[in-house]
């Protein structure tokens, strides 16, 4: 922040023609990209009526708060689930920067012997996977993955892109005569990437979590998969989304189950309480963003020395 | 070193042994039921634990799969030989195809055991279901799953709105002497009456296709989205149909295209709803207005006793089943829901007796599938009335076992079951009834069959596509996705099975 | 006697450091290991006729199944498979280029803002769409096209004109299809892009400055070369994945509409809408062999033209 500061301050800057031009382009791109949420709320608050007669529209006929007295029922359930999104989220967020730095490091060390290797390691899964049914035996049998809060945390815990990007913005960020100054120095190396060199990459430690934390809190399919008997640790995306799949498979099963999925379909809920859902999903997630942001800028002040 | 493992290898032996003998603990089995929506099943559980302690020599637990999830959970759960799932919801219209797992090996076959234990549930399963679920799996022919006693008969009807009819100047005798091809004039009243946003006509594609042509699908065909028709013979289901029994191409055919035809007229004439034309608003569109009534005629799959469900009292119209046939039985219909046994399972014994008991002890199938009394329902005159509780206790009824023990409810009123069970056991089969299409030989066709159906079929059925211009296409694309030989491949088969018969 | 030391210090410590080094290494090691190499061994199902054996457990079933050799790839024969391919790469590339050059673009122009806030709010806001799945997205664009009541085509009618058939006709929906992809991803990727760009270190703006440099220039000869590591990574990485598509995309915005096909089927959803109705194993595990090898030459390729061009950013 300070930095950006300075650096528009104390040198030259684009023009205000350029300035109203950015602002115009940023603008309206920014603006595209919020609507569709607005538009998620205003359906969250449109009558059934409404729906039914002209769906999905900015100006509804009618309004109401049905979904949201709806979803307040829902009670125990979704209060629970929400607070395992939150669990999951924050310690699967914990948990996977701290492995994601703690592997990326070494790879951006050149002395490093084995670099190559890990590096390989790492990247040859983003393309080469085993696929469901193996991955699903591994996680459910042999690491007794099933049922429990580690299902929905550990099969995430690692993402070779991060390790990438997190060993691109050491690369671009830490000069190497920082390590070796502190190798000098005689500090052992987990001292000299705690006290060095972490705070040098700080922007990249928040986007990393940033994006571990979207993964952790938009994820579903893991319950899915692992959990079928202990519903108490399910997260709330799974929430909505079995309400989704649940319509899926009668649309697609109507004409093999008749009239029983006739009265499955009465049973569903309203589009806006999906919708009201949506909100409770989002509204989360979109407060803490602009904290990783400011962390992403305040992270800057500290000035380390290149060249 | 020798002794000392000698030592440790007694040691655990004796643990074992004595940790056997003093436990009276159960083993466990667990169910997996589809398309439940259930919260709590805490006192159910308990009742039940209770009641099969004995009987079934196990404790019981229950995977309650809900619609969506069912499919992804069941097939994950057998195909990676999941120990923890027992027996599993199974059937021949769904990913978690019936004939097809048991082929591979994944169903435990089970006539020995029902040999051994299944005396009562013989006695309380027609024999007709018990034929339908005998086929040939991965340990030659048998019954590889316990086949459900409840709507096994199909009958498609036309959902008329009578209020709307009447009003228009009809009675339900002058709609029933029209038919598919008349519909126009009405249509066009209604939406004179109406308005122009109004659609009368609230049709399911695939299934009105079927209601007009009188085209039955085939068991094993569903990869190919249901391409290949049997037809019905519509004053005989019983009999033979007009084409014989053999197996067509149901979009070359000249009933198909007179058909699409006319179902584009009405569709330009804006007697249909666009979004019924596509895959994923198609059924959220119809199930939506047809609890609002706002219709004149739609397509049911008729249950017997759908009328009086809330779902279609609460619509705030008269509404009249007309039906297209009399009931039909095919192969697709008598296996519609079923409970096997994985071949992965620990206990296939306990497992079979608890399917069994739950087919023939009414007292089991209540309580499975009402909950307990007092807590998720009351009697009232001997019928159940449910309480709030049941909200959280709602298994799918059908997909559990034998519904026709289960006791009257307050909205069906005395007597229902005794006529669900006539209506049911009086049904006809189709002369291919048994037949299931193995699709093996041709399973690289039928992926390709498949996509090309998916793409022309549900906005042709639906009038949204012209046939003049796409039927032509459309039929080419499937030549060239090896129609011909899939066609042979399954005339093949059901000559064979027919002869065998 | 720095010198000395520092030439004999790596080969004293050597052992001391690869050895701490790797002990970070060893917990995301331990985890690909196990979660993602062990389940490799189950690629063998795309040449097997995986079938439940005795005894039914995964292991067994995966050894004694028999061998087929290529039969689970003969899905390609199918005529849709010339136009999934066609459709899954023309979209790729086309979109590679697009959302770089797009998210590159705000990305520098957010860094150049003045006003601090607004700028914090347009990032802000853009990343919006990354929160949204393409479940909802779709109910969006549905808002927009629905035949009945979608506004365009309520527009159309008001205006007397017979309403646009969306979802019958494939012509619009490349355009539908990129705004879309554009519109999730141009943000997400531009906050990656200003996060790189404001790693840059700002001595090197003060001495383009002294060296009279004006701001285009400035953006030119130093962010744009500061934020290349990222640009080629990135870009390495989307080409990699040429061969997937994003499913939802795919099949969630254009309603899984059947007419629409011919532009918008591509492997992934042709691979679920088999695997949905037949659940064949072996086919689908066919199908992600396949991409992963072909992403996996794409990869080696591009690679190989990076680290002609700039052996630093390679990827490896």
């Amino acid at each position: 922040m300070e930095k950006a500061e300075r650096r528009n301050a104390g040198l030259n800057t684009f023009g205000p023609g350029a300035q109203a031009l950015f602002h115009g382009c940023l603008g309206l791109f920014a603006l595209l990209c919020i609507v569709p949420f607005l538009f998620v709320i205003i359906i969250s608050f449109t009558s059934e009526d409404s729906i039914r007669q002209i769906g999905y529209s900015f100006a509804p006929l009618g309004w109401s708060t049905q979904a949201y007295n709806y979803v307040f029922q829902l009670g125990g359930a979704l209060w629970r689930s929400y607070f395992n999104s939150f669990l999951i989220t924050v310690v699967g967020t914990a948990l996977s920067v701290a492995i994601c730095v703690l592997y990326s490091y070494p790879l951006y060390r050149k002395d490093y012997k084995y670099r190559g290797f890990f590096n390989f390691l790492s990247f040859f899964t983003m393309i080469f996977g085993g696929g469901l049914v193996p991955t699903f035996v591994v996680c459910k049998t042999l690491l007794g993955l099933s049922d429990n809060y580690a299902a929905l945390i550990v099969p995430l815990l690692f993402s070779p892109f991060n390790v990438i990007v997190m060993r691109t913005f050491f690369q671009t960020t830490v000069p190497r005569e920082l390590i070796e100054a502190s190798t000098i120095d005689g500090a052992g190396e987990y001292r000299t990437l705690l006290q060095v060199v972490l705070p040098v990459v700080k922007p990249g430690i928040a986007t990393i979590a940033l994006l571990n934390a979207l993964a952790f809190w938009n994820e579903w399919f893991l319950s899915l998969l692992y959990i079928t008997k202990n519903m108490d640790v399910i997260p709330l995306q799974y929430l909505l989304m079995r309400m989704q799949r649940n319509a899926d498979f009668l649309a697609k099963n109507a004409g093999m189950l008749g009239a029983d999925a006739a009265k499955a379909a009465r049973n569903l809920p309203s589009q806006s309480l999906k919708m009201a859902l949506v909100v409770f999903i989002v509204v989360p997630i979109a407060c803490a963003y602009p904290f990783f942001q400011r962390y992403v800028v305040a992270g800057l002040t500290v000035g380390s020395v290149k060249g | 070193m020798k002794k000392v493992f000698a030592l440790i290898l007694a040691l655990a032996m004796i643990l074992t042994a004595s940790g056997f003998a003093l436990a009276e603990d159960l083993p466990t089995i667990t169910i997996m039921f589809h398309g439940s929506n259930v919260t709590d099943d805490t006192a159910v559980l308990e009742a039940v634990n209770a009641y099969i302690a004995d009987k079934v020599g196990a404790k019981l637990e229950v995977v309650w799969g809900t619609w969506g999830d069912f499919d992804e959970k069941a097939t994950n759960a057998l195909l990676s030989g999941d120990t923890g799932i027992d027996m599993v919801f199974t059937c021949s219209w769904s990913a978690d195809e019936y004939n097809t797992y048991a082929k591979n090996g994944y169903f435990v076959k089970l006539d020995d055991l029902i040999a051994e234990y299944g005396a009562d549930l013989v006695a309380a399963i027609p024999e007709s279901l018990m034929q339908a679920a005998t086929i040939e799996g991965a340990e030659g022919m048998g019954i590889y799953a316990v086949n459900g006693f409840k709507d096994t008969a199909t009958q498609n009807c036309w959902d008329v709105n009578v209020t709307l009819l009447n009003e228009l100047g009809y009675t339900l005798d002058d709609f029933k002497a029209m038919s598919f091809y008349d519909f126009g004039e009405l249509f066009a009243k209604a939406k004179e009456v109406k308005g122009d946003s109004f659609y009368p006509f609230l049709v399911e594609p695939m299934v009105l296709e079927r209601m007009v042509t009188g085209s039955i699908i085939v068991a094993g065909d569903s990869g190919s989205t249901n391409l290949l028709s049997l037809y019905l013979n519509q004053d005989d289901v019983s009999a033979e149909g007009p084409e014989g029994n053999v197996l067509l191409n149901k979009f070359a055919t000249e009933e198909y295209r007179k058909f699409a035809e006319k179902m584009h007229e009405y569709y330009e004439a804006g007697y249909v709803d666009p979004s019924l034309a596509v895959a994923e608003t198609s059924n959220d569109t119809r199930t939506n207005t047809q609890k609002t009534g706002e219709y004149l005629i739609g397509t049911q799959s008729y249950a017997f006793g759908y009328e009086f469900s809330a779902d279609v009292l609460d619509r705030g119209i008269e509404v009249a089943f007309v039906p297209c046939t009399e009931p039909y039985v095919d192969t697709t219909a008598s296996q519609g829901a079923m409970m096997a046994i994985s071949t992965a399972s620990e206990h296939p014994e306990e497992s079979f007796k608890f399917l069994a008991l739950l087919n023939s002890d009414p007292t089991l199938m209540t309580l499975m599938n009402y909950g307990v009394e007092g807590v998720h329902y009351n009697l009232e005159d001997g019928l159940v009335a449910f309480t709030e509780e049941r909200a959280n206790y709602s298994p799918w009824t059908n997909g559990m076992g034998n519904v026709t023990i289960l006791p009257d409810t307050v909205d069906e009123g005395a007597g229902f079951r005794e006529s669900f069970k006539e209506y049911y056991a009086g049904a006809k089969g189709i002369p291919a009834l048994g037949f299931v299409f193995n699709n093996e030989p041709v399973a690289n066709e039928m992926a390709a069959l498949g996509t090309v159906a998916a793409q022309y079929a549900l906005a042709l059925d639906a009038g949204a596509l012209d046939p003049a211009d796409t039927l032509p296409v459309f039929l080419e694309a499937l030549d060239a996705a090896g129609m011909q030989a899939y066609l042979d491949e399954a005339n093949a088969q059901l000559d064979a099975y027919m002869s065998a018969k | 006697m720095a010198q000395v030391g520092n030439r004999v210090k790596p080969k004293r410590r050597f052992n001391a450091r690869n050895f701490w080094l790797t002990t970070m290494v060893a917990p995301g090691a331990i985890w690909l290991l196990l979660i993602r190499y062990l389940p490799m061994l189950g690629v063998v199902i795309s040449f097997k006729d995986y079938k439940a054996q005795k005894p039914n457990t995964f292991w067994n079933n995966l050894i004694k199944s028999d061998w087929v050799g290529l039969k689970n790839f003969e899905f390609l024969k199918s005529p849709s498979t010339a136009t999934m391919i066609r459709n899954t790469l023309a979209y790729n590339a086309a979109w590679i280029v697009l959302v770089l050059v797009l998210a590159v673009t705000l990305a520098v122009m957010m860094s150049e803002l003045k006003n601090r806030f607004l700028a914090k709010a347009y990032q802000t806001m853009m990343f919006f769409p990354y929160f949204l799945s393409w479940v909802v997205a779709s109910y969006f664009v549905l808002a927009f096209l629905d035949p009945t009541s979608g506004m365009i085509p309520s527009l159309q009618k008001s205006l007397g004109m017979k309403p646009t058939q969306f979802y019958m006709t494939p012509t619009w929906w490349p355009l539908i299809l990129t705004i879309s992809n554009l519109w999730k991803n141009v943000g997400y990727s531009s906050v990656l892009y200003l996060a790189a760009i404001t790693g840059i270190d700002t001595t090197l703006y003060e001495a383009a400055a002294v060296d009279g440099a004006t701001k285009r220039q400035q953006v030119w000869h130093v962010t744009l070369p500061g934020i290349r590591p990222m640009i080629i990574i990135l870009l390495i990485m989307s080409v990699g994945k040429i061969f997937n598509a994003d499913f939802g995309l795919f099949y969630n915005v254009p309603q899984n509409s059947g007419p629409l096909y011919p532009v918008t089927q591509v492997i992934d959803t042709y691979v679920y809408n088999t695997y949905a109705n037949t659940h064949n194993m072996g086919m689908s595990s066919a199908a992600g062999l396949l991409q992963s090898v072909v992403g996996c030459a794409c990869i080696v390729a591009t690679n190989l033209i990076v680290r002609r061009i700039d052996s630093e950013s390679s990827l490896f």
